[in-house]
Parts: structure tokens; C-alpha cells; sequence
């Protein structure tokens, strides 16, 4: 039962194309896992719809005849959407089914580097602006306390995690902004997240501090 | 000369309307997938074309790139039409995310290289691979199920398995592609190649 979702706002958001390219991405995942925003995102396709087709333009600038002209004149657009080649994903002995979205973007998830401690990160190559990142946490493993400059999208592929609010399984997806501070953990089972993120981590607590550079490998 | 141009104007709200109705919508969609019906085209053009033409000037403030959005999205709707799902939404849905799409690559199109996520990758509306089973392939359960249990075990066990939890389970092909830890293509080809040889092993004993 996934519990933590995006907001209305945000899905809203996301419907107009309105999100950058990867928290786009961490959404769509959410939404391929996720039969109730599913129908949110169905809904706001509607609205949104009526909104943005409730009021036409005066035609003067538009030619209709030698538009379509041109439309039949043309080749059919090439569909540039490939299709899933493989669904799974095999990291540390573990196999993951990837959520449709990842599935079809497969050939853009990078090769995977162990970090430090119990964790492991494959880059996803998504737009210029936005980094995205497949993160595993194995058993017992702990990512330092962190605030976020700018925007932290989180979403739990599979498995547990928990930090200082709260535990997140399959399905549940997080934004966190620089108001927030956590510190991530797994316990008995690991955990496969696809995180987003717009601006490097920060490191709050202690010792950890000195890891501020290791924000770079998450953001890179 | 007025009466005419009254009639014109009348006509045009009428049709307007007309295509305002989805299911209308919908049936001239069918005609531009099954004939290339251009006429039922440009009645669908020439009510969604100031539609997006109003959207992408509010987008994009650029009367050009404006008429491009326009223009790529009917070009889209022209050859794409037997994409369109009527379970799955109305036409004017339909049309309204194929321009987001547009939208969303054109505005990534200049700061942005070559290899970015685009649009169809984040929403395949456009995307030509059926999730679910081909019409060929689905028949009907119970008359299968009778047909089949005698022949059925002499599939390759490949092929039996997932015949077994698509027909019987009544999973979906993603489904058993997930269940199994197989592609979605094999799924598609060990379907397919089981149902012919049974319709094989059927006509056989007939």
C-alpha cells in the first residue's frame, strides 16, 4: 500500500510538462506504481485539457488549407519510443523488476559504482540540468544526515527505508526541500530508490560534514 | 448574399458542436486510422487547430513556433490516428498530450543535447508496441480452454507456461513478463508461437 504521494500540485505540474526532465522521470516511475495517482494523473489530463482548449484563436494567422496540405504531404513522424528490452535488473546478487518507465529507458541507467559503506549508485543520463541517480542501500546502511539545496525527489523502488519521520516502502515517493534534514536508513531489508535531485546534498551533522564532497557523487 | 454567409456561420457552429461530442470525435478519428478519410481530417482540423494554436500563443508567445506546434500535432494525429484509445479517454485528451509532448521537446529542443530524455520516453502515447494481446490472439477462454486441454501439454514447457498464466490465470502478457523475469517480447513471441502451434495440433485432429 503505497502511502506518501505526490502532491495535487504536483502532479499537476507534472501533466503540463511543467517539471524538469528528471523529476519528471522519478514521477512517471511513481505513477507506473501507483493505480491512484494513475487515475489523478487521467483526471487532470482532462481538466487541464478543457482549461487549455477552452478558448480558440482567430484563425486569420492560420492558413488551414495549406497546412493540411503540407500534413498530407508528409511522412509519417518516426516513433523514437523504444520498447522494453528487459525488464530486470541485476545488482549485488538481488534481482529488481524495473517499473515500466525505467524498463523503457533502460539503455540510459549508467554502470553501477559502489560509494561508500553499503551503498551503490548508477546515474541515469537524463537531461543536462537534472541528475538522477538509481541508489542502492543494502541491509543495515545509512546515507549521513543531509539537507537538500533545492529539490530531492525520492522514490522507493524496492524495499524499506527509513529516516527520522517516518519508513518508506514500494511505491512511495518523497520530495524533500532545503527546509528538511534527514538521514536515510535501512534496517533488515535493502532498498532500491530512484532519486532526483537539482542541487548537490549538504551534510549537516558532525563527523559527516567532512563528507561534504561525497555529495558530488550523488550529484554529478 | 447574407442569408448565404448566416448559413455559413451556422453551419460552422453546428459542426463545431458536432465535433465537440467525443464519440463524434472519436468515429472521425476511426475514419482518418481506417480510410485516411481526409475529409473526416479536416473537420477534426479545423476544430482542434485554433484550439492549439490558443494553447501553444500562451505557451510559447512566438506566433512561428506556435504554428509549428500546431502543425506537428496534427501531422501526429493525421498518421497516428489508430493509436488513439477510445477506452482510454476522448479525442480532445488525446490530442491536448501529444501537444504537451510536442511542447515539452520544443521547449528543451535549443539548451539541451541531443540524447535528453524526451517527451515520448516520459509518456508514450505515441508508442506503436501494444501492452496488451493483439486481437488475433485473444480468444475466447472457455472454448479455448476445452480445445486446448488435451493439446496444451505437448507445448515446449516455455510456451505452456506462459499460455498457462496468460488463459488460465488470466494474467496480462506485462504481467507474466513480471512474474516470470522474462522480456515482454519473449512473452509476446512464446505466446504467439504456442497459439499457432496449437490452432496446428487443432486443425490436425479435426
Amino acid at each position: 500500500m503505497i502511502k506518501s504521494h505526490p502532491s495535487e500540485a504536483n502532479l499537476f505540474q507534472y501533466v503540463a510538462g511543467e517539471l524538469s526532465a528528471g523529476l519528471s522521470l522519478v514521477m512517471a516511475t511513481h505513477v507506473d506504481m501507483c493505480s491512484q495517482c494513475q487515475a489523478a494523473v487521467a483526471d487532470i489530463e482532462e481538466t487541464l485539457c478543457k482549461q487549455e482548449f477552452g478558448s480558440t484563436e482567430p484563425l486569420e494567422a492560420l492558413n488551414c488549407e495549406q497546412m493540411m496540405a503540407a500534413i498530407f504531404a508528409s511522412s509519417a513522424p518516426k516513433s523514437v519510443v523504444r520498447t522494453p528490452v528487459e525488464s530486470m535488473l541485476s545488482l549485488e546478487g538481488k534481482r529488481f523488476n524495473l517499473p515500466n518507465t525505467l524498463a523503457r529507458n533502460r539503455d540510459r541507467i549508467g554502470p553501477w559504482s559502489h560509494m561508500v559503506g553499503k551503498l551503490w549508485r548508477a546515474p541515469m543520463q537524463v537531461s543536462s540540468d537534472s541528475s538522477v541517480n538509481l541508489i542502492y542501500m543494502a541491509q543495515g546502511a545509512t546515507v549521513p544526515e543531509h539537507t537538500h539545496k533545492g529539490t530531492e525527489a525520492t522514490l522507493v523502488v524496492n524495499g524499506t527505508f527509513n529516516d527520522e519521520h517516518d519508513s518508506y516502502h514500494d511505491g512511495d515517493f518523497i520530495l524533500l526541500n532545503e527546509k528538511h534534514r534527514h538521514s536515510p536508513q535501512t534496517q533488515q531489508e535493502d532498498c532500491l530508490t530512484l532519486a532526483s535531485l537539482d542541487a548537490p546534498l549538504h551534510f549537516t551533522s558532525g563527523i559527516s560534514r567532512l563528507l561534504n564532497p561525497f555529495s558530488s557523487l550523488f550529484f554529478r | 448574399m447574407q442569408m448565404a454567409s448566416a448559413r455559413e456561420t451556422q453551419r460552422k457552429v453546428m459542426t463545431s458542436a458536432r465535433t465537440d461530442n467525443a464519440d463524434y470525435a472519436a468515429d472521425l478519428l476511426a475514419q482518418v486510422a481506417a480510410t485516411q478519410s481526409r475529409r473526416a481530417f479536416s473537420e477534426l482540423f479545423r476544430h482542434f487547430a485554433p484550439k492549439l494554436q490558443a494553447y501553444a500563443t500562451r505557451q510559447f508567445g512566438n506566433e512561428q513556433t506556435a504554428m509549428d506546434l500546431v502543425q506537428e500535432t496534427m501531422t501526429n494525429v493525421w498518421h497516428k490516428a489508430h493509436l488513439f484509445k477510445p477506452d482510454k479517454g476522448s479525442p480532445s485528451t488525446w490530442i491536448f498530450t501529444i501537444a504537451r509532448n510536442i511542447r515539452f521537446d520544443i521547449l528543451r529542443k535549443n539548451k539541451h543535447r541531443q540524447n535528453d530524455l524526451s517527451a515520448d520516453e516520459l509518456w508514450p502515447i505515441l508508442a506503436e508496441n501494444n501492452e496488451s494481446l493483439d486481437d488475433d490472439y485473444s480468444l475466447d477462454g472457455k472454448v479455448l480452454m476445452q480445445e486446448i486441454s488435451s493439446y496444451y501439454a505437448q507445448l515446449p514447457d516455455a510456451q505452456r507456461e506462459v499460455i498457462e498464466r496468460i488463459y488460465i490465470e488470466g494474467k496480462s502478457q506485462q504481467e507474466v513478463s513480471d512474474s516470470l523475469g522474462i522480456p515482454l517480447g519473449t512473452v509476446k513471441s512464446r505466446t504467439r508461437l504456442a497459439l499457432k502451434k496449437l490452432k496446428e495440433l487443432i486443425t490436425a485432429h479435426d
